[in-house]
């Protein structure tokens, strides 16, 4: 995809901007308890909040597809305990054991908000941190450069691809 | 004690460790990008199991969703800062220790 087309947000529509304003309705409700008089203050934000999601958005369009958010949820839960598990046994551990290296990985997910998206869970997953996103390169810091970590790396990428209902390069 | 106070005290000493090792890491981890692992991903199920020891103490479906929805929050706003905080030493060109 040309980098034009990425760089202009195109024309919202009314349907989409009633969907956006239900949603953040939706969460200001959960959030107050559905208090009557916080709305002095929560109309004139989810009003705002909905226009600067539309000027934001993706060019990309998306969406998740509810088959793949299943099978994600259950992946995602269980890494980010390993993750943290991990983390956790380094650090305790007396000799320390790391060995970290940053890694250049190239993505295999098309441009836009899966390539977000894989960026942002990278950091919740066991010993990998993304460092820098450009173009097609994702610069990933681990904790431990072994190659079973960099396997892992691809794993989850096929898994956002999944979730995205995207293929892969 | 009833029961869901029971396993509202597990999974709250469950998460303890995840806090400790997460201050522990952030001292001994040789630099930045070490230090923001410890931080992000101990913290992160730290706070996954504190607000699952909440979820036996709930009244109603909202105020469950709510404190799922703080989870998630801490969560995106932990993985974009740690991901901006990376980016930017990267940048200014600080390097990765490594194992000598």
């Amino acid at each position: 995809m040309p980098t034009a087309d990425l760089e202009r947000t195109p024309p919202w529509s009314w349907r989409e901007a009633s969907t956006r304003l239900a949603f953040l309705t939706g969460l200001w409700l959960l959030l107050t308890g559905a208090d009557a008089g916080s709305w002095v203050i929560g109309g004139p934000a989810v009003l705002l909040a909905t226009l600067l999601s539309l000027r934001l958005r993706s060019p990309v369009a998306w969406r998740w597809r509810p088959a793949g958010l299943l099978r994600f949820v259950p992946y995602f839960l269980w890494h980010s305990l390993r993750g943290g598990l991990d983390v956790t046994r380094r650090a305790l551990h007396p000799r320390l054991p790391i060995a970290p290296a940053l890694v250049y990985h190239t993505l295999r997910l098309p441009p836009g908000p899966s390539r977000v998206f894989l960026a942002n869970t990278i950091n919740l997953l066991p010993g990998t941190l993304s460092a820098e996103l450009q173009d097609s390169r994702l610069t990933v810091h681990m904790l431990d450069a072994a190659l079973v970590n960099v396997m892992e790396l691809q794993r989850l990428e096929t898994r956002v691809a999944d979730l995205f209902a995207v293929s892969l390069e | 004690m009833a029961p869901d106070d029971w396993l509202t005290l597990v999974c709250l000493l469950a998460a303890a460790p995840f806090f400790l090792a997460g201050s522990i890491g952030l001292l001994r981890f040789p630099d930045l990008y070490c230090r923001l692992h410890a931080l992000t991903k101990a913290d992160n199920i730290g706070l996954g199991l504190v607000v699952l020891a909440l979820l036996w103490q709930v009244t109603s479906w909202s105020e469950a969703l709510k404190l799922l929805l703080i989870w998630l929050l801490v969560l995106l706003a932990g993985a974009t800062v740690a991901h901006l905080i990376a980016r930017n030493a990267l940048r200014q060109g600080q390097k990765p220790w490594e194992r000598p």
